[in-house]
């Protein structure tokens, strides 16, 4: 289960002046599931990109299933499956002509039931042309294609952007359809949190580029904590404590973003801080993704709010 | 049978082309060698010169019917060479569709490969079929008393290979990541110098040479820029 499938080394891609990628070191172990997460023009579609080979980085390096992403041979490519941002296809084929033209990719490799078994559960005609297709049916589409090959590695870009609730539970449903198959790893990018915490078991947050966190769902979980201390008259401007990353100041009292901060630690700084009392708020996913993620002085929406 | 099937998409896509350039040559050269058959405008004929008038030499210069047809091919060639780089190079980069094309069990190498073979077939069966189709009408010697020479065949290929560079220009063009005003519009710029040299040439060797050259450094610009560009 420790086997590497997807690793990168000091990948750094710019885009002339702009940054887009820095640095990132990032290990995916073999048989995980792993969400790749970060906000808009965060680099996720360039890190994915760097990882299949289709841009070239600036400096460093990543390897798929111990090849290296510049050189993937077709051998190496037939055993990775790859879902596009906005599942982009061929718009004039029908479902069959694009089954037909995938399948020849895999002659050995393809899954005729598992691809009619999905198009069925989405209950797509497969006359239909990609054109005719909605947005939703598109990514159902693209995932039936990326599933029946059986890929060892699925790398998928967003794919449950623009879909609605039904569809993304649809389209989730169809990934865990892949998970329950022994040794598959899933690399799946994406902005909803819910989707991530609804499957992955790993999570990769990168922010502008930088990598922020690569551990499992759960230690980001336990490591991202929201406490509120609250004070009788005095508040202080912020509170020294190992792991803080936001401080926050109200009326009466101070909003702490903390990282990898033990409880006790927390109660000790309450107490030295002269707080009348201090709760860790519970937060989900997506709350401690936004926090782990937002500016040091995030500015308010509307700046008369900070007034 | 991976290469066939991508070639099988390719071909499809270049169909609608292929089928357009086909109907307006065949539309156009039918109609001037038909109008050339049922007028014989193509030579002089003693009506038109009265005895007693002065007939000067242009009066004589007679060409045979498919003549006329010749620039119709090149003008079409230009234009399917300009689709179909379009179709496979650009069109692509709007769809983004690139990455669907790319990331699959072949090498970029053989992915181009299949894109100018579809060219290239798209090139002979709409083009080439309707050119041998003319000339073989306009060879018969019960419909028209002045036969085409070689020459205006031969002439006609190597405008059809011109259409080739200029699909080839188109590519390399669609490939480039530069900006318009730099070297992004070197591929069609060549192309289109090229064009003038080569129906100006009047040894046919040379026209096929200049192509052949011109076609070579293209191709080699194109397969470059395919296997360095970041999709």
């Amino acid at each position: 289960m420790s086997e590497t499938v997807l690793e990168t080394k000091g990948l750094t891609k710019y885009y002339g002046s702009t940054l887009a990628v820095d640095h990132l070191d990032l290990n995916i172990p073999r048989g995980s599931i792993c969400g790749f997460v970060g906000r808009n023009a965060a680099g996720k579609t360039t890190a994915i990109k760097l990882m299949l080979g289709l841009l070239k980085p600036t400096t460093g390096s990543s390897t798929l299933l111990g090849c290296d992403s510049q050189q993937l041979r077709p051998a190496i490519r037939r055993r990775i499956g790859y879902v596009t941002e906005g599942h982009r296809l061929f718009r004039w084929m029908t479902i069959t002509a694009l089954e037909k033209f995938q399948r020849s990719f895999f002659p050995k490799q393809w899954d005729d039931r598992l691809f009619a078994d999905m198009i069925e559960y989405f209950q797509l005609s497969k006359r239909q042309k990609i054109k005719h297709l909605s947005n939703g049916q598109r990514a159902q589409v693209s995932l039936a294609l990326a599933l029946a090959p059986n890929p060892e590695l699925l790398i998928m870009d967003d794919p449950t952007l623009g879909l609605d609730a039904a569809i993304r539970r649809q389209f989730l449903q169809g990934m865990i359809e892949l998970i329950m198959r022994q040794g598959r790893t899933i690399l799946f990018s994406s902005h909803i949190l819910g989707d991530v915490e609804r499957v992955a078991d790993r999570i990769v947050v990168i922010d502008k580029g930088v990598l922020r966190a690569n551990c499992s769902l759960e230690q980001f979980r336990a490591a991202v904590k929201k406490v509120i201390l609250t004070f009788k008259d005095f508040v202080p401007d912020e509170v020294n404590i190992a792991g803080l990353l936001h401080c926050r100041r109200t009326e009466k009292q101070l909003e702490l973003i903390l990282v990898g901060t033990s409880d006790d630690r927390i109660a000790a700084c309450a107490d030295t801080a002269g707080a009348e009392e201090y709760n860790i708020v519970k937060m989900n996913l997506e709350d401690q993704f936004i926090e782990y993620t937002a500016p040091k002085n995030h500015r308010r929406l509307f700046k008369w709010e900070e007034k | 049978m991976r290469f066939l099937a991508l070639l099988r998409k390719e071909l499809r896509e270049c169909l609608p082309w292929l089928l357009l350039a086909a109907i307006i040559l065949l539309a156009i050269g039918g109609f001037i060698l038909r109008d050339a058959q049922l007028h014989e405008w193509y030579r002089p004929s003693p009506s038109r010169f009265p005895s007693g008038s002065i007939m000067k030499w242009y009066d004589f210069t007679i060409h045979p019917p498919l003549s006329p047809v010749g620039p119709v091919l090149l003008l079409t060639s230009i234009g399917l060479g300009l689709a179909l780089g379009a179709r496979q190079f650009w069109v692509p980069h709007f769809t983004r569709t690139w990455g669907f094309t790319i990331h699959r069990s072949l090498t970029r190498s053989t992915i181009l490969c299949a894109k100018f073979t579809a060219a290239i077939i798209a090139f002979v069966i709409s083009l080439g079929t309707v050119w041998l189709a003319l000339y073989w009408y306009s060879s018969h010697p019960a419909l028209f008393s002045m036969l085409p020479v070689k020459r205006v065949f031969i002439e006609g290929w190597l405008f059809i290979l011109l259409g080739l560079v200029v699909y080839l220009g188109t590519a390399l063009t669609g490939l480039s990541t530069a900006r318009w005003y730099t070297s992004k519009i070197f591929g069609l710029a060549f192309a289109a110098i090229v064009i003038f040299p080569v129906i100006l040439q009047w040894r046919l060797g040379w026209a096929f040479a200049l192509i052949i050259i011109s076609a070579l450094i293209l191709l080699s610009q194109t397969i470059n820029a395919f296997s360095e560009r970041e999709f």
